[in-house]
Order: structure tokens, then C-alpha cells, then sequence
């Protein structure tokens, strides 16, 4: 259930006054839920998801998350957060995960763009190629 | 063995080392072909979009948490929280003359069984039509080889027709017809060696009908020789509403590939009400704010769009457009019918009642209309059918008041009596297009009263002797006629000498 259209309004609302700076805020969605909690609005758990879902979205565009076969180094995910950070014009983190499906290589995933570097992922545009 | 190493190799070096960017999404829900999709940020509207397992979407609500994408291809395998990918491309199919005597789906896919289509040029499915300085003025005939339309409302190429009428009325058929007479006029034109000769490929667009009717459709223009000069794109009831909404547009780019290569086209759109019910289903699904009928606010732009892209070119070819509509009851003021209406520069509407009373084609002459009119006409079929409108709706008003009153004078008579052979002559079997000399030559018997001695039940009987006899017997009037294009004293004679002596067969039977 996405809510009805005030209940999109809201959660856009509330998602607003979750920021600060630019950046999602603990102290402000602390607050925000508070607010909830006492409020009890209707639809509050449509409301809540539909919250949720804003946060989640705008936290992963300051989030790389590095998909990698092998080791990888916390210089390289330094190098990755830095280079992330200087294109996407906000500070972004890098946190690794291994994926040993990928063969070799890595693949970064930050909001919805993807940075495909992999062995498994070479193969596979190829596969589509041939 | 080397070269086929070396190609491998060639692909692995295009393959660069450099991170790939793609952007990507997640699917939240799927219903009834429409993907709801979260992510996909950079997503434009109406581009392709990748489902796991091979299916395609399109990208057709940007809204600010959501993407709305409906699905191409089989959606039972995907799930939610599959991710999805943006590929940076408009839906294209292919295009060109590899096409011809094939059936393909919305997708330009191969569907006949008769292996894959070497295309090597694309067209994308949605492309704004021609503006209007490239455009010419319609006057140049497409022949339907369907002797009532052809002497009364002749379409031209580069004009949209709109053929309506209830369901069984004979629309179809009229469209199939068309496409037989362009096969046959094709056959004659290019075995002539006349370099001037411009022959005419059909596209037909199947839209939510039966599949056995499609399958009916292929084998009748087969049987006739036409489907070498055909594309039949087909998106029958079983397939999805996208493939139904996208059908005709996929016809529209592989007709344009035609016209913008100096050739002329003919695409049938059969029909544009399933087309609107497919495209409504879809905009319900997508929560789009529903109007009149429960139809879209754009379901006229989406016609609109559709039927601008016929046209002829200045120094290209020609796409002609005869869309289809089905009406409920004779109901031409609904919603979708008068739409297409006015889009449209004539249509031929065809009657219930005239068809029960076994005049087919059953067009009816009043609500029939060409916009285009006689400049798409050729001059002989102006001499010889120039005044059988007029006639034809004088016949019909006296023959209302004869229902009421038996004391006629003889005027009136003899009006009723000329009618009454005219709605004969224009009965015709389906699947037999006339050529236009053919039609001329009887039409001139009918202008210069050689059927006037003749019962009326007799007719039909006596033009199709008159056929008989000028095909076997004429053949070189018959193609004076066809390359002069004119009743010139010398084609008048040899059309009396020639009916002067079938009279003599005819009546001696």
C-alpha cells in the first residue's frame, strides 16, 4: 500500500524537515518520528513506509557500496569515496561487500547508478554482444 | 579458423577496462503488464528499459518516487525487487524490404517461423510526423479495386481513409481487398519494364483480433499473391495491451522507412478501437486520470500522432493510412469514432442494413465521404463515373418516396430503374479487386446504357459476361486504357465496337 495523496504529502513534508544541510539528519528524524509516534496521524504505518522509503533513497546517494571478488584495500575504498564525493558534489562513504559471484573486479552501486567493473559483468555484455 | 579467433579477439578488446555506468532500478510491483519501479533516476521518458531474463519495458510515467514501465514480453518470471536497467534507447524495430512477406509482432520480431529478418536499419517506434513544408498535396491515386470507391470516393496516396462500420459489415475485406489490388498492380507494373511505375507495399497492423483471423488474413493474401509485397504486423487478443498499444506504431516506422526512401505505402491500422481499448487498459493500470469513457485525456493525441505520420513526401515516397473503426449500433457519434473522424480526410462507412440486403461491399454512398476527392482520380474514371454519386444519392431519396406512392412518371422511372442497375453493378465478390481499366470499361457500358435493356436481377450476371469478355478478348483496349488514363475517340470506338459485340453474345445466351 503506497498511502493515498496526502499521505504522500506528508511523508514528503516530514522527509524535508529531515534534512539539514542537504544531508539526512539523526537528530531531525528522531524528531520527525517523535512527532509521528504523538501525532498518530491517519495511515500512519502507509505514512511511515512511504518515510522510510525517502530516507533509504536519499541515504544511498551518499552511499557507495563497493561489490568486490578478493581483497580490497581501504586505500581503494578511500580513493572510490573520494572520487564518488568529487562527482556526485556531496560527501559519500564507501563501505565494502564481497561478492565472489563477480569473478574479479568490482562493481559500485550509489543511488541508482551502478559502475560496473567486473569480470562477471564484462562477460555478460559480451554474451549480450555475441 | 584464425579469422574466427581473431573476430573473438576484436571483441574482447572493444570490451575496455573502464567501469561501465548504468543506472539502475528495482522493481516494486508488477500487474497486468505495467511494472511499478523504484530508482531509475535518470530514466527518459519512453526509453527502453531491461528486465531480468531478456523482457524490454518502456518507460511511460516519470513521476517523483516512481517509475510506471509497461512490460514487453512474458512477466510471469519477474518478482519483485528485480533490478532493472535503463539502456539509453527509444523502442526501435526493424525496418526496410527484408520485411516483405513477413509477419512480425509490435516488436518487429519474426513470428511466422520463416527464420530471423536480415534488417540492417532501425526506425524508432515513436518519431514526430513529417512537418509542413515537406509535405505535397495529395493527388495521386491509390486504387482500391473496389469499384464503389474507386469511382466515388478515391483515395489518394498519401491520404487517411477511415473505414467504419458496425462488426460483419465488411471492413476487413475491404482493407484485404486493397491489398490484393496493390499485389496485383504491382505484378503488372513491374513485369511492364515501365520505369515510371511506383508500386505500392502494404503493411497490415492486426489489433486485438482472433488469431485464426489473422491466420485467415495471411493465407487470402497468399492464396491472392500479395503477401511478397506485405509486412503484417500482428498483436492479436492474446497478447498484452503494450504490445496492442504499440502495434500500429511499429507499423507506422516500417511504412515510413518506405516513404522516406522514395517509395509508396500503404499501412491498414485494423482496428484503432481495439488500439484505444488496449491504450486505455494500460493508462488505467497506471493511474492515469481517466476522461470521457474512462478513456485517457490524450486518447485523441494518441490517434493524432499516429495517423499524421501518413503523408507524401515532396521528392519521397508516399505513406497512405486507412485506419479502421468498429462501431456499436451505427453509432458514428461515440467517442472514439468521431475522434478518428476528424483526424482522418474521408472515410467510408459501411451499413448494416445494406449489407443484410446483400449490397457488398455496403458502403453507404450519403455518409461516405473522400476529402480529398477527385484529384486522386485518374481522368477516365472522372468521364466515365463523374455524376454516379450524384445519381446514386438521387436513386435513394426517390426510392424512399416510391415506397409511399405507385403513380410515377416516367422520369422518375426511369431514375429508379438507372439506380437500381448502378447499386447492381457496385455489388462485388471479396477477394476480386477490379482493375481500374476494367472498371472503366463498364462504367462507360453503364454511362452509354448497354445495361438499361437488361433486368435488373440480371446485372450482375450481364457485367460480369462484360468481364469475361474484355479480359479474354480486349486485352490490348484494356491496357490502352490503363497507360493512356483517358477516354480518348479512339478508346470510345474500340469500347463500342467491343460492347456492341458482347451485346450481340450476351443477349443470344
Amino acid at each position: 500500500m503506497r498511502g493515498d495523496k496526502k499521505t504522500k504529502l506528508l511523508a514528503k513534508q516530514l522527509f524535508k524537515l529531515s534534512l539539514r544541510d542537504g544531508q539526512v539528519s539523526s537528530e531531525q528524524v528522531a524528531g520527525v518520528l517523535g512527532y509521528i509516534e504523538q501525532a498518530a496521524p491517519r495511515h500512519a504505518l502507509a505514512l511511515l513506509k512511504l518515510y522510510q522509503q525517502a530516507i533509504v533513497t536519499e541515504l544511498a546517494k551518499s552511499h557507495a557500496r563497493v561489490e568486490h571478488a578478493g581483497p580490497i584495500s581501504a586505500a581503494t575504498l578511500q580513493l572510490i569515496a573520494s572520487a564518488m564525493t568529487k562527482k556526485y558534489a556531496r560527501p559519500v562513504t564507501a563501505t565494502p561487500q564481497p561478492n565472489p559471484r563477480l569473478l574479479a573486479g568490482l562493481r559500485v552501486r550509489i543511488g541508482s547508478d551502478l559502475y560496473e567493473s567486473s569480470v562477471a559483468g564484462q562477460l555478460a555484455t559480451l554474451s549480450h554482444a555475441v | 579458423m584464425s579469422t574466427v579467433v581473431e573476430q573473438i579477439e576484436q571483441q574482447i578488446a572493444k570490451l575496455s577496462s573502464k567501469a561501465i555506468k548504468k543506472n539502475t532500478g528495482t522493481i516494486r510491483a508488477v500487474a497486468d503488464g505495467v511494472a511499478k519501479l523504484d530508482g531509475l533516476s535518470d530514466v527518459m521518458y519512453n526509453e527502453m528499459v531491461q528486465f531480468p531474463g531478456g523482457a524490454i519495458g518502456i518507460a511511460l510515467n516519470l513521476e517523483a518516487d516512481e517509475v510506471g514501465c509497461v512490460v514487453l514480453g512474458d512477466v510471469s518470471q519477474l518478482k519483485e525487487g528485480d533490478e532493472v536497467q535503463t539502456t539509453g534507447k527509444l523502442l526501435s524495430v526493424p525496418v526496410g524490404r527484408a520485411l516483405l512477406g513477413r509477419v512480425v509482432d509490435a516488436l518487429g520480431r519474426p513470428v511466422d517461423g520463416k527464420g530471423p529478418i536480415d534488417s540492417k536499419e532501425f526506425y524508432p517506434v515513436e518519431k514526430i510526423a513529417p512537418g509542413i513544408m515537406v509535405r505535397k498535396s495529395v493527388n495521386q491515386p491509390l486504387f482500391t479495386g473496389i469499384m464503389a470507391i474507386d469511382s466515388m470516393i478515391p483515395i489518394g496516396r498519401g491520404q487517411r481513409e477511415l473505414i467504419i462500420g458496425d462488426r460483419g459489415t465488411g471492413k476487413t475485406t475491404i482493407c484485404i481487398d486493397t491489398i490484393i489490388n496493390q499485389g496485383r498492380i504491382n505484378k503488372v507494373g513491374l513485369a511492364s519494364g515501365d520505369k515510371s511505375f511506383r508500386p505500392v507495399y502494404s503493411i497490415y497492423v492486426a489489433i486485438g483480433q482472433k488469431q485464426s483471423n489473422v491466420v485467415r488474413t495471411i493465407a487470402a493474401l497468399e492464396a491472392a499473391g500479395a503477401l511478397e509485397y506485405t509486412v503484417i504486423v500482428a498483436a492479436t487478443a492474446g497478447d498484452n495491451p503494450a504490445n496492442q498499444y504499440l502495434a500500429p506504431f511499429s507499423g507506422a516506422s516500417i511504412g515510413e522507412w518506405f516513404m522516406e526512401n522514395g517509395m509508396d505505402a500503404l499501412i491498414v491500422y485494423d482496428d484503432l478501437s481495439k488500439h484505444a481499448v488496449a491504450y486505455r487498459q494500460i493508462s488505467l493500470i497506471l493511474k492515469r486520470p481517466s476522461g470521457r469513457e474512462a478513456y485517457p485525456g490524450d486518447v485523441f493525441y494518441l490517434h493524432s500522432r499516429l495517423l499524421e505520420r501518413a503523408a507524401r513526401l515532396d521528392g519521397k515516397g508516399s505513406l497512405t493510412a486507412l485506419p479502421v473503426i468498429e462501431t456499436q449500433a451505427g453509432d458514428v457519434s461515440a467517442y472514439i469514432p468521431t475522434n478518428v473522424i476528424s483526424i482522418t480526410d474521408g472515410q467510408i462507412f459501411l451499413e448494416t442494413d445494406l449489407f443484410n440486403q446483400g449490397i457488398r461491399p455496403a458502403v453507404s454512398v450519403g455518409l461516405s465521404v473522400s476529402r480529398v476527392g477527385s484529384s486522386a482520380q485518374i481522368k477516365v474514371t472522372k468521364q466515365v463515373g463523374g455524376k454516379l454519386k450524384g445519381e446514386l444519392a438521387q436513386f435513394r431519396e426517390l426510392a424512399a418516396f416510391a415506397q409511399f406512392g405507385s403513380d410515377l412518371d416516367a422520369k422518375t422511372k426511369a431514375q429508379l430503374e438507372r439506380g437500381s442497375r448502378i447499386v447492381e453493378l457496385f455489388k462485388q465478390p471479396q477477394l476480386n479487386p477490379l482493375s481500374i481499366e476494367l472498371q472503366a470499361a463498364i462504367l462507360w457500358a453503364l454511362q452509354k446504357t448497354y445495361f438499361d435493356a437488361i433486368e435488373v436481377k440480371n446485372v450482375v450476371s450481364a457485367a460480369n459476361s462484360l468481364k469475361d469478355y474484355l479480359t479474354s478478348r480486349k486485352d490490348a483496349l484494356l491496357t490502352k486504357i490503363r497507360t493512356e488514363a483517358k477516354l480518348s475517340d479512339e478508346i470510345e470506338a474500340g469500347l463500342k465496337a467491343a460492347a456492341d459485340e458482347w451485346k450481340s453474345t450476351f443477349a443470344a445466351q
